[in-house]
């Protein structure tokens, strides 16, 4: 855990190899390929190695599989043919309780945050915890007081403590995705999938998340891969950035690096928009 | 002139009208069969035979029993605690069958919700469904009365069935409502399909599965009365029946509808208040 809690700051981009290299390897994705229907390929040839306490931004046009993506990796999609070792488990092969098992190690959020919109927030931070759960224990909310306190403290921790007793539906979006950040975390992953997590806030919240993102890579050792819409944070937050375009890899490296044309590759055409945002 | 071009291509015109439907089978039928039955409630009763009734007379009666059983309603075979005590036993057995149906309905509706289950399963259940739908109540409680013989466990056992084919789909429909994504969620959590049930299924719909259960326990009720009177099986729709088919006390009819009415719309009242206070809340 030692290595992860380094918190120097990260300017260039030695230092960020450094980093990384120290980090041991928690996601390892190999010749991955999804299709879905037999239709034409989604993802294609996908080789990719994520290391302990990095954060990763996967950049890409519509429709290029981002979100297909980061869900092959949970395994919510099948992938079509492949490898993924997450943690020293191959995934693509594992049955229903091993799978549950994994999944309760990868926390997920969501563009639509996917609160249950009826509980409070205390609820839903603890929903994180079904995963180690037997059936009866979790229908029953049987949590110990330690897990409760975790997810205190998480909430705590994101500036939500205030809010546990609140109903979800009454919540900012930006409350409403620390608390789906909040949900993950109880879960002590070591992986965090973010589907988009800023794409329905404004900057401000955005800046919030983004920040709490980080810092959760940083202080918690826990790698984050982001799916983003917009390269100017990807660039700012990331110390990896993943270009994909038609579901193919057609960057991977340092943000420092990406070049106009390395964009222009991932985005197509539609690029020069993009640049003068 | 663009529109003019793009008009002769796709869009219709007949008699030098431009059409706002295009031709379709199913609309066809379906107007040359509502046609049908507007020209036949027409035509039908000049060719009824009537008989020796006059229809002024019969008018005339029929006008003076409605005043007997309005205007005048009286108690006189039963007393008031009696008929109190049998509407009692008239919302006890649709209390019954609602209960007992919506416990079932609600597992049931797990199986036939297309977002919870896999679609072979919940085609044969609702394919089921919609076979008990199909048979009217009074049906199913004749159908009982063979083996149970008619009386209240007859009743009681043939709405049972019926609440259970149309709470489980109005069940399963508000389940198939509710956003994927807290499913997805809570799956990529590691939860398993009970807690899923449980903790986002349950408090998700609990108040529309609260306003649709009242709504069936009105229903019920009405069923209830007809059942008393229909299979025997007690309450206040029995003492309808004995007191116009057996005393031909149309008073006592008329006392006795205005008590099952009263009772009918305080349900009502109930299961508005009920619908304004757990659904409007929601948003
Ligand atoms: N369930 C599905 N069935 C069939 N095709 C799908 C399905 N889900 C996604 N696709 C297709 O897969 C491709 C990639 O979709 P995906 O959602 O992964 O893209 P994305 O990069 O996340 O896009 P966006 O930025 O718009 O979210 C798209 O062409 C989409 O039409
Ligand atoms: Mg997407």
């Amino acid at each position: 855990m030692q290595q992860v809690l380094n918190k120097e700051p990260i300017n260039s981009s030695v230092e960020i190899s450094k980093k990384v290299q120290k980090g041991e390897v928690i996601l390892k994705v190999q010749d991955l390929y999804k299709s879905y229907n037999r239709g034409t390929p989604v993802l294609q040839d996908i080789q990719m190695e994520l290391k302990q306490g990095e954060f990763i931004s996967i950049i890409g046009p519509s429709g290029a599989g981002k979100s297909t993506f980061l869900r092959c990796i949970n395994r919510m999609i099948d992938p079509t043919s492949g490898s993924i070792v997450f943690d020293n488990t191959e995934m693509t092969s594992l049955k229903k309780a091993d799978l549950r098992k994994q999944r309760s190690k990868i926390g997920m959020v969501f563009q639509h945050y996917n609160l249950v919109s009826r509980l409070s927030v205390f609820e839903n931070v603890l929903h994180g915890r079904f995963g180690y759960k037997s059936t009866l224990q979790g229908v029953f909310s049987l949590f110990s007081e330690e897990e409760k306190e975790l997810a205190l403290s998480i909430l705590d921790k994101l500036g939500m403590k205030e809010f546990a007793y609140k109903r979800c539906d009454q919540l900012s979006g930006g409350q409403k995705q620390r608390v789906g950040i909040a949900r993950a975390l109880v879960q002590q992953p070591k992986l965090l999938l973010c589907d988009e997590p800023i794409a329905s806030l404004d900057p401000n919240a955005s800046k919030i998340i983004m920040d709490h993102l980080k810092d959760i890579s940083e202080t918690m050792g826990i790698t984050v891969l982001v799916n983003l819409h917009q390269v100017d944070v990807a660039l700012k937050y990331s110390d990896r950035v993943i270009g994909l375009n038609k579901g193919r890899i057609v960057y991977d490296g340092v943000p420092e690096k990406l070049s106009n044309s390395a964009i222009r590759d991932i985005y197509g055409s539609e690029i020069e928009d993009l640049i003068l945002e | 002139m663009q529109a003019t071009s793009s008009m002769q291509s796709n869009i219709k015109i007949r008699n030098g009208k431009i059409q706002i439907k295009t031709f379709n089978r199913s609309n066809f039928v379906l107007h040359f069969i509502l046609s049908f039955l507007v020209l036949f409630t027409i035509v039908a009763p000049f060719f009824l035979e009537y008989g020796a009734i006059d229809i002024q007379t019969a008018i005339f009666y029929t006008l003076d029993n409605l005043k007997m059983m309005f205007l005048q309603p009286a108690l006189s075979q039963v007393t008031l605690t009696a008929a109190l005590y049998q509407i009692l036993i008239t919302l006890a057995l649709a209390f019954l069958s609602t209960l007992i149906g919506a416990v079932i309905s609600f597992f049931l509706a797990i199986l036939s919700a297309k977002n919870l289950m896999p679609s072979y399963i919940s085609n044969v259940i609702i394919a089921f469904n919609s076979f008990i739908r199909a048979v009217p109540t009074v049906l199913w409680v004749l159908i009982f009365a063979i083996v149970a013989g008619l009386g209240s466990v007859a009743a009681i056992l043939g709405m049972t069935l019926h609440t259970i084919a149309y709470l489980t789909k109005a069940y399963a429909e508000s389940f198939e409502e509710i956003d994927n994504g807290m499913i997805e969620a809570l799956r990529a959590t590691g939860a398993k399909w009970w807690h899923i049930i449980i903790h986002v299924v349950l408090p998700q719909t609990s108040s529309y599965m609260v306003s649709w259960t009242f709504l069936r326990f009105e229903t019920n009720y009405g069923v209830a009365i007809a059942m008393g009177a229909a299979a025997a099986a007690g309450g206040i729709g029995f003492e309808l029946f004995m007191a116009s088919s057996f005393y031909y006390d149309l008073h006592e009819v008329g006392m006795i509808t205005y008590f099952a009415l009263i009772i009918a719309l305080i349900l009502e009242f109930i299961s508005i208040r009920i619908k304004n206070k757990l659904i409007g809340s929601k948003s």
